[in-house]
């Protein structure tokens, strides 16, 4: 469980015309929780909403959190009441920073940044260049008048890392990426932007290996179905345990140990996999299994668990 | 007599590649469409053995039902020379001879790079004509040399129904026809239908799998389409595998027909 703290906003100033920086310090004057390049702080907002942001400033500093909000004029209020009713020295409830986007250790870092996805990537970027990485951003926005911190790029602490694209809005000067991503080679690449970005780097970067391509805010779509939390796998016959992680299903798991399954339509349907439900309750997710054979068959191409635990006879 | 045309065909040389979109096809009696499936890359330890080739079931390939970033390169194979191109949004990014055992050993590393893949457990690409990587192969070998078919009426409905577009792409048949009522395709297993000159025995309707939910467009998945199906229309078949019992040309455009229907 996180922290909860209390800050105090100490300063607020607009970055563009609608980008806001907002610097956080203790209420009491303590330092503060750690955090890492990458992390998100969640604050309750003046509208009563929690919202995350991700930290900018440099995750070696315990004095500050320093985050940037766009004022979303069409969201659901937590970003305008920031900007609007959040006033210097005022007290705000916050979780401790969190961090789902994690620099890994690499020989070389490519950090991409679209519109206000500058925010985790600029906390990276002073990571790496105080570590002396090898470290190159990228930094579009349509002009630089909507580029947030593009003076602080542009001068001589970032000299030569950060390329800062403008299209203007005109599909024939979108900045071209292959140049960079051609070849895969040692580098890991960090990206964060608007969906369109995300989209396309993602097709872009189709033939690197994943453990090379970070990026935040994508987890892709569950074609089963909404929501899933990782459990753990007992089988009855030898009483061996499988963590099956919120992104695997037991067959992928399960495969991945070499332990040979029959399987067909891997979406629930078909019935091919078909195992005996020994304990833990389930969370059955298929379409091919009646209310009574629920009771004691399970189906583990989708089916999960919502207990910790759950044991089947495999 | 139920009549339509035929909309487009296809072929897969590599299994869990691309397809190529071909302007015109020579049926062979007791045989797939040429150059189909023939070659396939095998996971690390899948007990593929070239010489004597038995059906592997689909998840010891690299296929779209586990690996959807596939969907996100266009590959195109010419079986006349073997060359294999590998382009990604358009830009090539692997050529190699596969006839070749450098062309072989290059491909399997960009696969290999591709996936993570550690180099002790390197995709092996294989080939074993005339043996093909149709996923009905492990059937019957009559199934493994059968076309695949979709009726885009019936997608059509699938997508009325939905209420959102569905690729054909999705479903990587042989044969794309239109002019059948929806899902009439499905109660034909057993009986001959005529596609061009040719004729065909329908055996298997097509039971549909995870695959099916990669968007070709995004790579990713979307759309459960095999629950989807089972929702709508109380099972998970979508398209018909036939066994062609003639030789004969076919083009888009040609008849496909089911005599003495009524
Ligand atoms: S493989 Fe078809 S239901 Fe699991």
């Amino acid at each position: 469980m996180q922290a909860n703290l209390s800050l105090r906003l100490s300063q607020k100033r607009d970055l563009t015309a609608d980008i806001c920086e907002f610097t956080f310090v203790a209420a009491d004057g303590a330092p503060l929780p750690r955090f890492e390049a990458g992390a998100h702080l969640t604050i309750e907002t003046p509208s009563g909403a929690w919202r995350s942001y991700s930290l900018n400033n440099d995750d070696g500093e315990t004095s500050r959190y320093v985050i940037a909000v766009k004022r979303e004029e069409q969201g659901r209020g937590g970003s305008l009441s920031l900007h609007r009713q959040l006033h210097v020295d005022q007290l705000v409830h916050a979780r401790a920073p969190h961090n789902g986007f994690a620099l890994v250790s690499a020989p070389r870092y490519l950090l991409i940044a679209g519109g206000i996805g500058i925010t985790p990537m600029l906390s990276m970027l002073r990571r790496l260049r105080r570590q002396g990485c090898d470290v190159h951003m990228v930094y579009l926005t349509r002009s630089r008048d909507m580029a947030a911190y593009a003076d602080l790029l542009e001068s001589p602490e970032f000299s030569g890392l950060v390329t800062l694209h403008h299209d203007h809005g005109d599909p024939k000067r979108t900045y071209d990426f292959w140049p960079l991503f051609a070849t895969p080679d040692d580098r890991h690449i960090y990206f964060c932007g608007p969906p369109a970005l995300m989209n396309a780097i993602y097709l872009r970067t189709i033939h690197w290996p994943r453990r090379q391509i970070h990026s935040e805010s994508f987890s892709g779509v569950d074609a089963q179905d909404g929501q899933a939390s990782a459990f753990r796998l007992r089988r009855a016959s030898t009483g061996e345990t499988f963590d099956i992680a919120a992104d695997k299903s037991i067959l992928d798991v399960l495969r991945d140990r070499r332990i040979a399954f029959a399987s067909s339509c891997e979406s629930g349907t078909c019935g091919t996999c078909k195992v005996p439900l020994v304990a833990g309750e389930p969370d059955h997710r298929d379409l091919c299994l009646s209310e009574e054979e629920r009771q004691s068959a399970f189906i583990p191409c989708v089916s999960r668990a919502l207990s910790d635990e759950i044991t089947l006879d495999i | 007599m139920i009549e339509g045309r035929i909309d487009s065909l296809y072929r897969y040389p590599v299994k869990g590649l691309t397809g190529e979109m071909l302007q015109r096809v020579s049926l062979v009696a007791g045989e797939g469409f040429p150059a189909d499936r023939l070659f396939g890359f095998v996971r690390h330890g899948s007990g593929f053995d070239p010489a004597r080739p038995q059906p592997l079931p689909k998840d010891r390939f690299l296929m779209l039902m586990k690996d959807e970033r596939l969907a996100g390169l266009e590959a195109s194979f010419d079986p006349a020379n073997w060359h294999f191109d590998v382009r990604v949004q358009g830009h090539l990014v692997h050529r190699a001879d596969l006839s070749r055992q450098d062309g072989r050993d290059a491909t399997e590393a960009f696969f290999a790079t591709m996936f993570d893949i550690p180099h002790e457990e390197m995709p092996r690409f294989v080939h074993a004509a005339p043996h093909r990587f149709t996923d009905v192969s492990v059937v019957s070998s009559g199934l493994m040399n059968a076309v695949s078919l979709i009726n885009l009426e019936s997608l059509r409905d699938f997508e009325m129904r939905l209420g959102k577009e569905v690729l054909p792409a999705r479903f990587r048949a042989n044969i794309y026809f239109d002019g059948w009522p929806a899902f009439s395709e499905l109660e034909l297993v057993g009986r001959e239908i005529m596609i061009g000159e040719a004729r065909a025995i329908v055996t298997l309707r097509t039971r549909r799998c995870a695959a099916t939910e990669v968007n070709p467009r995004t790579a990713r998945r979307d759309i459960p389409v095999p629950r989807l199906l089972m929702q709508h229309y109380g099972h998970s078949d979508l398209g018909i595998y036939a066994e062609i019992q003639d030789d004969a040309v076919i083009e888009p455009g040609s008849r496909i027909s089911v005599m003495g229907a009524n």
